[in-house]
């Protein structure tokens, strides 16, 4: 498994709630994805073949088929493509049309990531999205007739504000869209964003704990019932005949390779973690140099690398008991006694043979069960 | 022998002692000024700095040149400044013919400075008053009603009294003069047998112990065979000197003067306090009266933060009782806190600086539990036991009786706050003995106390409902019998043996409820619903609960969260190390000394 990342800073219009590294000076597009072809050039060489290419924000759809394009044919001349290659494009519905969504379908992207968030017109607007639900719909509609057939779509909850209903509205109309993949998170005030000054100052207050916990539960149960299949905290597939589980994601929450290109990406690259500098200038500066976009790099250490392992496995589709035995020498039933008895019983955990795997009680409480799990390995 | 002159200083903290004591030295040239700016030369431990107390006792001897013309030598010995060492005090004292006593001349006398007053009287000592800072403003308007609260402590006359300023340097050779003029110079034959008092003794890692002594009769010399009384330990004295600002050799001792000296002694336990050193081959005929064996009065278990730090904490502990005696430990298991040690120390603040230097002094990361006195059990059979663990009280149907220690209590403040006081006092299971006015708006209150009553807060809670007027002192009493019952606190259930407590009876109700309540606000919340009960035997007295962890998750963790988030669990995991696990459930180490802080 080899991923690929690469992040597009730009937006029309920033959220406040989001902290990716974005900014709203679009006319600089064009000479960002000069650079970004530069950076590609400077990359490290893998003979292993690409499984997935995600282009993330930002608003990547801000980019122009030809764009993308021209990115991927960059990575195809320098690696090798998997066959089933999965390459990911996010987008904002208020930037897309059938127009567009057909020139990236024929660029090679295979699966489309669409900022819905919710079908409340006040939350949405509390979010400070520029698109409406009707946009949405839409947006998704032409996804399909562009020859879309792996389309994912992000929701909120625990929003300020929403309420069991309004959230069992959105997950309806999330349903009856029946996409491939839904991801659903719960909002996070992240430090530094201006949705955490609001918070700091009081204007918002966020949802009370009890009530956060029954509307995950909701998402949880609703998405379940509606044919979907949680793989991670905030992510679910649509049971199928296909594998719709996000590749790329998944090789982050294994712990597989990924490289990455623009400003704050990061990668992992046969035991080295690097991140780019979160500021396109500094970015563009090092590039044009000549130099790879690092603003740092940390050689994991064997015991650093078992304890990101046990983190995104457990968050994800479970932590795998053979593995640890294979490269850490770790019984993990064996280290986690006396919690594992006490979580299984409790209905936190499973213990599905191959994997100790989170049940939705255990999603709920994931972080104390992983500092737990951490603390015993 | 007629040129030398023995006196402490006595003061109540703050009242200038240190500042005296420097400008003492500076005045007679043993310490230049520059020395002086930023240091308090006796106290020289930064711990005893920053509290501004003395913890060990230090002596130094100064030449002055006196009005008459003769140069006399002036052994001034500290005093530690603090209750829970009056003990030390009572024989640095006696070491001495003379004191000064030092009171602010806007404050007035405090409790702890007439305890020592009176101890310094009873052993017959010359008192030299005198009213420090009185070049403050405020001294103005109070100087004269405490120059009459002295007059009246001491039954002194007016002329007696010297006004002075450490600080502004007002008062020092009258002071000087005073020591010269007024202290009786020490009496004492050289001629007979050795017979020196150890007023205290400091472990000094290249030459072993090194014993401070002042001689009463004979000679103390290098190469003598010595014994000392008590301990009947025999050494040979390696070398012998006078307290300058450093030791400084002399090789002789003679009777009257002050000084010090090492005969590679390794253990401080040989040298105790107040014991008396004279010849091993010509004893003298009888000891110097008032030698006593320091027991410890408050105990506290000391556990290392992580179990795997016990050999060190044993070995920090041992290398602490090299130069503090006075501490008494013992391994002990907690079923909640592991491997740890039982310590007994001479009071709270002794405790306090023993936890300090384990930190500071030896790096070590400790638990402690709440302190508690040392319980007299007597069983059914009539068997006597000692005991300084509250988890280890035999079941209520064995005993047939349990006494514990009482104090007296002297508590001077302000006449406006005799009602907050008894209150205090009551509510603490005291008895008013007396009360007595040292002036208008001063007052004497004395009670007896049970000493478990007053380890815990006792002392922030008097000074804190006084406005830090009051002022306390107190001696050890008798053991009496209380209806006293052993309070377990179970968590799911469990014991927690670190947790559990002797109470009085009647107070076990409340004590439980408010312990449970502090409880639920320090143990964090759990994957689970915790119960919190109070116990006595099978009766639970008190429950509170704590609610479960509903939601504790971040939603997102893609590639480039993954490496914060592995350094946040990292720091968190570290945060996990301190907190003791019992039975399932989690317990943050401040947890143990929540009683402590209970609030009323």
């Amino acid at each position: 498994m080899l991923g690929f990342y690469l992040h597009i800073p730009f937006c029309d219009k920033k959220c406040t709630y989001c902290d990716f590294y974005s900014i709203e000076s679009t006319g600089l597009i064009d000479r960002f994805v000069d650079t970004l072809l530069t950076e590609i050039a400077l990359l490290p060489c893998d003979e292993r073949p690409l499984t997935s290419i995600f282009f993330g924000g930002g608003t990547p759809s801000l980019l122009q088929p030809e764009q993308i394009r021209q990115i991927l044919d960059h990575i195809h001349q320098k690696y090798e493509l998997d066959s089933g290659c999965e390459i990911t494009m996010e987008s904002n519905p208020g930037t897309v049309t059938q127009a567009s969504l057909e020139g990236y379908r024929a660029a090679g992207v295979n699966r489309l990531s669409v900022g819905v968030q919710s079908f409340v017109a006040e939350e949405l607007s509390f979010l400070t999205r520029i698109h409406s639900a009707t946009d949405a719909q839409v947006a998704i509609n032409h996804a399909r007739s562009a020859g879309f057939d792996n389309i994912n779509l992000d929701l909120m909850f625990a929003l300020p504000g929403q309420t069991l209903e309004s959230l069992t509205v959105s997950l309806n109309h999330a349903l009856d869209l029946q996409t491939d993949h839904i991801s659903a998170y719960s909002l996070i005030f992240e430090p530094g964003t201006p949705l955490h000054a609001q918070l700091l100052k009081g204007a918002v207050a966020p949802q009370a704990e009890e009530y956060d916990a029954e509307m995950y539960a909701l998402v949880m149960e609703r998405l379940a019932h509606g044919g979907y299949e949680q793989y991670e905290v905030s992510n679910y597939a649509r049971v199928s005949s296909r594998n719709l589980q996000c590749v790329h994601n998944l090789t982050y929450w294994h712990g597989h390779d990924y490289l990455a290109a623009g400003p704050s990406a990061h990668a992992l690259h046969r035991g080295m973690r690097s991140w780019n500098h979160r500021s396109l200038t500094a970015w563009t500066e090092k590039i044009t140099a000549g130099h790879l976009g690092h603003a740092n790099t940390e050689v994991l250490t064997p015991e650093q690398r078992r304890t990101e392992l046990a983190f995104t496995t457990l968050r994800a589709d479970g932590l795998p008991v053979d593995r640890f035995q294979a490269e850490f020498g770790v019984d993990v039933r064996v280290a986690l006694q006396p919690h594992l008895g006490y979580w299984i019983s409790d209905g936190l955990v499973e213990d599905r043979g191959t994997v100790l795997r989170l049940t939705r009680k255990g999603y709920q409480l994931c972080d104390p069960i992983t500092l737990t799990v951490l603390d015993s390995l | 022998m007629k040129h030398f002159r023995n006196f402490s200083i006595i003061a109540h903290i703050d009242h200038g002692k240190s500042t005296l004591a420097d400008r003492l030295l500076e005045r007679t040239g043993r310490v230049t000024q520059r020395e002086m700016v930023y240091n308090q030369i006796l106290d020289d431990n930064p711990l005893e700095q920053e509290r501004g107390i003395t913890i060990k006792l230090h002596a130094i001897q100064m030449d002055y040149k006196a009005q008459d013309g003769e140069v006399y030598k002036l052994n001034l010995i500290d005093t530690p400044g603090h209750v829970d060492f009056s003990y030390e005090v009572s024989r640095s004292l006696s070491a001495c013919e003379g004191a000064l006593l030092v009171v602010d001349a806007t404050q007035g006398v405090e409790a702890q400075t007439i305890s020592n007053l009176f101890m310094a009287i009873d052993q017959g000592l010359e008192i030299i008053p005198v009213i420090n800072k009185i070049d403050l403003p405020a001294a103005q308007t109070t100087v004269e009603t405490v120059k009459q609260q002295v007059i009246d402590l001491l039954g002194c006359k007016e002329e007696d009294l010297i006004l002075a300023s450490a600080k502004a340097g007002i008062g020092i050779d009258e002071i000087l003069e005073a020591v010269v003029e007024r202290v009786p110079p020490p009496t004492g034959d050289p001629t007979k047998p050795l017979r020196a008092l150890i007023y205290d003794s400091i472990f000094d890692p290249y030459r072993g112990v090194v014993v401070n002594v002042r001689v009463f009769d004979g000679v103390l010399k290098e190469r003598d065979k010595i014994r000392f009384w008590n301990t009947n330990q025999a050494y040979e004295v390696d070398e012998v000197g006078i307290l300058y600002m450093k030791r400084e050799r002399t090789k002789v001792l003679e009777a009257g003067n002050v000084g010090y000296f090492t005969a590679a002694i390794k253990a401080l336990t040989d040298t105790k306090v107040g014991d008396t050193v004279t010849l091993a081959s010509n004893p003298c005929e009888s000891p110097i009266d008032g030698f006593k064996e320091v027991k410890p009065m408050v105990f506290s278990g000391i556990y290392p933060a992580e179990s795997d730090d016990f050999e060190d904490l044993r070995e920090a502990l041992g290398k602490l009782t090299l130069n503090d005696a006075a501490i008494s430990y013992e391994a002990e298991t907690s079923s909640a806190l592991g491997f740890g040690f039982r310590c007994g120390f001479l009071g709270l603040l002794h405790m306090e600086i023993v936890q300090e230097r384990l930190e500071r002094e030896f790096n070590q990361t400790i638990v402690t539990t709440v302190p508690n006195v040392r319980y007299k059990v007597i069983t059914n059979k009539g068997e006597t036991l000692w005991v300084d663990n509250p988890s280890q009280l035999p079941d209520p149907t064995h005993i047939a009786d349990i006494q514990e220690p009482y104090i007296r209590a002297q508590i001077i403040a302000p006449t406006e706050y005799v009602g907050t006081i008894m209150k205090l006092c009551i509510e603490r299971r005291g008895q008013m003995l007396g009360q007595s006015y040292l002036s208008a708006d001063r007052v004497d209150l004395t009670f007896d106390l049970p000493l478990g009553e007053v380890v815990f807060d006792f002392y922030d809670k008097l000074k804190s409902t006084t406005r830090g007027y009051a002022s306390l002192d107190y001696e050890l009493g008798d053991y009496k019998s209380g209806e006293l019952v052993r309070m377990d606190i179970l968590l799911n259930g469990e014991p927690v043996d670190a947790l559990s407590s002797i109470v009085h009876r009647q107070k076990a109700h409340e004590w439980g409820k408010k312990l449970c309540k502090k409880l639920r606000e320090l143990i964090p919340r759990q994957m689970f619903e915790v119960a919190i009960q109070a116990a006595i035997g099978s009766k639970i007295v008190a429950r509170e609960s704590i609610s479960a962890m509903r939601k504790n998750v971040i939603a997102k963790c893609y590639g480039g969260d993954i490496s914060r988030k592995r350094k946040l669990l990292e720091k968190q995991k570290e945060g996990k190390k301190r907190m003791k696990q019992v039975g399932r459930v989690e317990v943050p180490q401040e947890a143990f000394l929540a009683v402590l802080s209970l609030d009323d």
